[in-house]
């Protein structure tokens, strides 16, 4: 089973913490916890076992971003939702190198949120003008830094 | 492989971002040498709208108009996804006829998304009548759907715990009429389009995509079906009432644009197939959730649901921390990984093929930048 | 009423009238969809609506061939720019449908936060006609098509309907 090798192959790595999810709550069967820098570690592995990025994310939260990586599988339905913790102000690894289709979503991240993906070949933004100087969805975004009229 | 020659020889082509082939407003700088493409540059955001930040600033209740706006031509699988995300989060059960009724619809809304496509992509290969013949057939789903939505085009038509209306048996009656009709027009289909040399032509052997890039690149929807993976959710992943209906996945072996083409022109048989079902096994009862909470407030907890649309998997991230408001809703848009696959399957092809490779990946552009 | 721009310096008298009346029945709108509306505005042009009844059914994807733009959808910040110069680069006279609520003032996504959208087409070109609606149904474009010819003209067709229930 697809799920039970991705838990062992991935409590090798050395990462926070990997727990089977509840499915019925929250859609993902595997939970993993990972440190940013690990990130290319552990989007290898997913590629070794054909898992493909379904999404990647983040959330501002007061302290610090989350980044949210969703894998899934062609074949066989596991899902395994990865969390990591990117201080404000840091940058986390890029994995476009090994997911060519993390290479947008980590534009569209920047772009929304301002945070920034070390060895990313193209980090513009890919949702706003290239001018604009705002992430929109950072929580302390207000309407004031809004420009007045287009 | 082309023979590539110093910087000068390429130019620059600006595609968009009002261009009759790029259904919206994308623009796709292209460098060119003569008649071919050496690098293909997407460049999208012409059609943002801040769906996002709009979550996070609107009750949960208030949002869910937005979901038809997000993907109009598959609304009903995007009030389904959103839906099932919130009834997840307060743990709702919703009775059996809404499903059944939440089914029917979603898959008419399916066969006039993959109509419209239909319609619209042979206009971009030139071919003006079969625009008009889908169209034509997409009038009476319109107006099935109409009767229980109240609305054309942009549905918001599902409530958290079911639906708000009831359907008729002037409805399902209608939709067995429907499937007759369409049945009746394969044959128009087939002679004008599928039989056709200049079609066959522009689209066998062109833009193919390989299994491996699919999983790079996270393609969904017929973009995968097309080449060979059968994924899809609706049997994967199986919500709602789709376990209890019997139906195929259409796959295709190449992966070009012909495999995509059929891929979609099979599955509205086979939404055709569901539908039929669906109307004769519909089952009595409430059409509602009981104790639906007046205020919604999930408590704390984050959710991932996902959902079969006609371009691919809609997937919605929800972060709730027990307020009125999601704290955090991503909407993860197929049209965005299968767009992104663009600038790779794009080069040394000609500008020609470009259009139809773009068409055949269906996008929709105010999905793609939410 | 304002003028526009682009509208010539010397009036021709009953030569322009009779003009004007061949621009009003042969409107050619460009190809110009931004988001849901414009799917509404195909289909006024397909199967069942048929716009060609009215003159107005011939896409051009050029605006340099067309007279009509129609506004159909959200406009954001980042499009603004390249609606105004579509709009530069029609040929004079010419003339703006605003369709859908968003083309009007927003719509749907105009809120205090909003950042991403211009609310409303006015702000950029010159409208000649609103439709509100999010979507406005096809009947709704025409009626908004015949209107503007009633503009152009002075008489339109719904004028004599209109008379004719006073
Ligand atoms: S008015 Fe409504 S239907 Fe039209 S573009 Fe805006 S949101 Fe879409």
């Amino acid at each position: 089973m697809l799920l039970n090798e991705l838990t062992q192959a991935l409590s090798r790595l050395n990462l926070a913490q990997v727990a089977p999810g509840d499915y019925a709550k929250t859609g993902c069967h595997l939970e993993v916890e990972a440190a940013p820098a690990q990130m290319p570690e552990v989007a290898r592995l997913m590629l070794e076992k054909g898992c493909f990025l379904e999404s990647l994310t983040a959330v501002d939260f007061p302290e610090h971003f989350t980044l949210v990586y969703h894998f899934n599988h062609f074949r066989e339905l596991c899902r395994t939702v990865v969390h990591a913790r990117v201080p404000k102000e840091a940058e986390a690894p890029t994995i476009s190198h090994i997911y060519p289709a993390a290479n947008w979503y980590e534009r569209e991240v920047y772009d929304l949120f301002g945070l920034k993906f070390a060895g990313h070949p193209d980090l513009r933004r890919i949702l706003l003008p290239f001018e604009a100087d705002f992430h929109p969805l950072r929580k302390k975004f207000a309407p004031s830094e809004t420009p007045a009229d287009a | 492989m082309l023979e590539r020659g110093l910087e000068e020889k390429f130019y620059v082509l600006n595609l968009g971002p009002q261009h009759p082939s790029t259904h919206g407003v994308l623009r796709v700088e292209l460098q060119m040498e003569g008649e071919f493409i050496v690098k293909a540059d997407p460049d999208i955001g012409y059609g943002h709208r801040g769906h996002e930040h709009m979550a996070e600033n609107r009750s949960y209740l208030q949002f869910l108009p937005n979901l038809g706006r997000v993907d109009y031509l598959h609304a009903l699988a995007y009030n389904q996804c959103y839906c099932m995300a919130v009834e997840k989060l307060l743990e709702l059960k919703v009775p059996e006829r809404a499903e059944f009724i939440r089914v029917i619809t979603c898959e008419l809304n399916r066969i006039a998304s993959h109509l419209l496509w239909i319609g619209a992509y042979l206009l971009d290969l030139g071919a003006f009548t079969p625009f008009l013949y889908c169209f034509d057939d997409r009038e009476n789903i319109l107006d099935l759907l109409d009767r229980v939505t109240g609305s054309r085009l942009t549905y918001c038509y599902y409530r958290f715990g079911g639906v708000p209306r009831d359907v008729d048996d002037d409805f399902l009656a209608g939709c067995k009429a429907f499937a007759r009709r369409l049945r009746s027009r394969y044959r128009d289909y087939e002679n004008l389009v599928n039989k056709n040399v200049i079609f066959l032509e522009r689209t066998k052997g062109i833009g193919i995509i390989s299994q491996e890039q699919c999983v790079k690149y996270g393609l969904t929807g017929p973009m995968v079906r097309g080449s060979g993976i059968p994924y899809d959710l609706r049997k994967c992943e199986p919500y709602s009432a789709y376990p209890l209906f019997d139906f195929d996945i259409p796959v295709g072996s190449t992966g070009d644009i012909y495999d995509r083409y059929m891929v979609r022109y099979r599955e509205m048989e086979q939404s055709l197939r569901i539908i039929e079902q669906a109307v004769d096994k519909i089952p009595a009862g409430p059409i509602m959730a009981e104790k639906v909470p007046k205020r919604i407030k999930p408590a704390p907890g984050e959710v991932y649901t996902a959902v079969e649309a006609a371009r691919g998997e809609f997937g919605i991230y929800l972060v709730s921390q027990g307020d009125t408001t999601p704290y955090r809703l991503k909407l993860r848009v197929p049209s965005f990984g299968n767009l992104s696959i663009l600038p790779e399957i794009a080069v040394d092809t000609l500008v020609a093929d470009l259009v139809a490779i773009l068409g055949s990946i269906d996008v929709v552009v105010p999905e793609i930048d939410r | 009423m304002e003028k526009k721009t682009g509208e010539p310096l010397i009036h021709l008298g009953v030569l322009e009238e009779a003009l004007n009346l061949a621009r009003a029945n042969s409107l050619w709108p460009m190809t110009f969809g931004l988001a849901c509306c414009a799917i509404e505005m195909m289909a006024a042009g397909a199967a069942r609506f048929d716009l060609d009844r009215f003159g107005a059914g011939v896409f051009r994807p050029s605006p340099r061939q067309c007279d009509l733009m129609i506004v159909a959808g959200t406009i954001s910040k980042k499009m603004g720019p390249a609606v105004v110069r579509l709009y530069e680069q029609m040929p004079a006279p010419k003339w703006v449908i605003a369709m859908g609520n968003c083309a009007i003032s927003g719509g749907p996504f105009f809120y205090p936060e909003m950042y991403a959208i211009v609310p409303g087409a006015d702000l950029l070109i010159p409208v000649d006609v609103y439709v509100p609606g999010c979507p406005p149904r096809p009947e709704g474009l025409i009626e908004g098509i015949l209107l503007l010819e009633e503009k152009i003209t002075g008489r339109g067709r719904l004028r004599k309907f209109r008379n004719a229930a006073e």
